[in-house]
């Protein structure tokens, strides 16, 4: 018989562990957003006729998606700090703290915008150009083009590789902790530090990442569905 | 009569390569056109080049009596002047492809009345109308809730004919219609070709079936190297071919 006094410390903590989630849920989604859009104009710059667009997208992915994202995170969150004070000694203005909700979902986004700019890249690589032919030659403009004709069919093929990109991201918000984002990590350790039972939490950690995750991929599912609408299935 | 389109020594070349040299052709209104000639033979880019798919490096094009008008870039390019004016000529040049490229992500009704509704402003409940009565005259009305994929490529190209029909063009381009499709589809294709013939529309047809151009344009040329080799009636030039070249084309 399992003891159930046993678990109520963790009843206690609950409250607080779940602030925590819905603040890993938070830097996950705009982490995404602000991915996605880094990564669909990181995309058009590497595909664009432009040399300069193509060099700045070139070094942007090159960089970014060679040095570790905890280093990155290190960097950009410390080393931005540093900067903004810097800046307010040198302009005679009081200390100005950065927001570690804000850096954080910016570093997870502008590191994951490296990854979409290339899943990008290559589903909009992946639309038949005669597709996107017959838009012209019936009059439409090129925005119309892009976004009636391109974006849907690109949308096909970029998803698998999008949710591949958001499983690792959402796993990444992990990081934020370090910062000292409340995020469900850190208040796991803490939690775990002050019961002086770090696995119970860690565990359930584990188990909130991976209802996370297996939700994600449901809906992934889904909109593969929606978006491979008028394609034979094999 | 004022011409539906006309083309005045048009040139483009691919790098060195120089698909054509100076073709000029007269469209009047009511005109079949058929353009033949061997692949490579600059056909189809002439073609292209008339809705500015591909952009010629000179000549002129007059489209119902409206020039599209051209410039040269710092680099010594063609390019057009005003991209707007492009976009409103190529609304009167509905184009059928080889390849049919029906939007595959639409379904056949929402590929008919895509372009009317967003790029011509038509209220939606009439290009509604307006594109099952085309998909009837098509002989697929009822296949408009499907999406091309799971259509047969004869009937996802008088779909795409539909398409062009909705458009309301002053002159249809037809880029080898049936050169994609399985021999035993490229009649019901023909068929609706046609039957657009005989609604007295203007079409400008590159093919290569002979016995389409023979019997129902009303004028063929022949390009070889990217000039006119062999021009005038089909009854004529079928018959008595001028041009060695043509000789050896239709004799092949």
């Amino acid at each position: 018989m399992v003891n159930l006094e046993y678990f109520s410390f963790i009843i206690d903590y609950l409250p607080i562990f779940f602030e925590g989630a819905i603040v890993t849920i938070n830097v996950a989604v705009c982490s995404l957003v602000f991915a996605v859009s880094l990564g669909i104009l990181g995309a058009l710059a590497k595909l664009s006729k432009s040399r300069i667009l193509n060099y700045i997208a070139q070094i942007y992915t090159t960089v970014i998606r060679g040095i570790p994202d905890l280093v990155l995170m290190l960097l950009i969150y410390f080393g931005g700090q540093k900067l903004v004070n810097l800046m307010t000694t040198a302009m005679d203005i009081g200390y100005v703290d950065i927001n570690p909700f804000i850096a954080g979902f910016l570093t997870i986004g502008f590191i994951f915008g490296a990854y979409m700019a290339e899943t990008f890249r290559g589903a909009f690589l992946a639309v038949d150009k005669g597709q996107l032919e017959a838009g012209f030659a019936y009059g439409m403009s090129k925005a119309q083009v892009f976004f009636k004709i391109m974006f849907p069919q690109m949308a096909r093929h970029a998803l698998p590789g999008l949710g591949n990109n958001w499983l690792v991201l959402v796993k990444s918000t992990a990081l934020v902790s370090i910062i000292g984002l409340d995020d469900m990590v850190r208040k796991a350790n803490i939690a775990g530090g002050s019961t002086q039972k770090p696995f119970a939490f860690y565990f359930l950690v584990a188990i909130v990442f991976l209802v996370l995750t297996s939700i994600s991929i449901f809906i992934l599912g889904k909109l593969e569905r929606k978006y491979s609408i008028g394609v034979r299935k094999v | 009569m004022k011409s539906a389109l006309s083309v005045e020594g048009l040139y483009k070349s691919f790098g060195n390569l120089e698909v054509l040299s100076g073709v000029s052709l007269t469209a009047n209104r009511g005109d079949v056109i058929a353009i033949l000639g061997s692949s490579g033979s600059g056909k189809s880019t002439f073609l292209r080049c008339l809705n500015l798919l591909e952009t010629p490096n000179k000549g002129k094009i007059v489209v119902c009596g409206e020039e599209i008008l051209m410039k040269t870039n710092k680099r010594g390019e063609n390019l057009p002047q005003d991209i707007k004016q492009v976009e409103r000529i190529r609304t009167k040049l509905s184009m059928v492809f080889q390849q049919f490229n029906l939007w595959s992500h639409m379904n056949i009704l929402e590929n008919v009345i895509e372009a009317p509704v967003s790029v011509l402003k038509v209220p939606k409940k009439e290009a509604i109308e307006k594109a099952k009565m085309y998909l009837n005259k098509v002989g697929i009305y009822d296949k408009l809730n499907s999406y091309p994929a799971h259509l047969s490529g004869g009937q996802q190209q008088r779909a795409a004919i539909a398409r062009a029909l909705a458009m309301e063009p002053e002159v249809m381009l037809f880029d080898e219609a049936t050169s994609a499709l399985d021999p035993e589809l490229v009649g019901e294709v023909l068929q609706v070709m046609k039957d657009l013939v005989d609604e007295g529309r203007t079409m400008l047809v590159v093919t290569h079936e002979m016995g389409f151009a023979r019997d129902v344009s009303s004028e063929v040329i022949f390009l070889h190297q990217g000039k006119i080799e062999e021009q005038g009636d089909p009854k004529v030039v079928f018959d008595n071919p001028s041009s060695e070249r043509f000789k050896q084309f239709l004799s092949s």
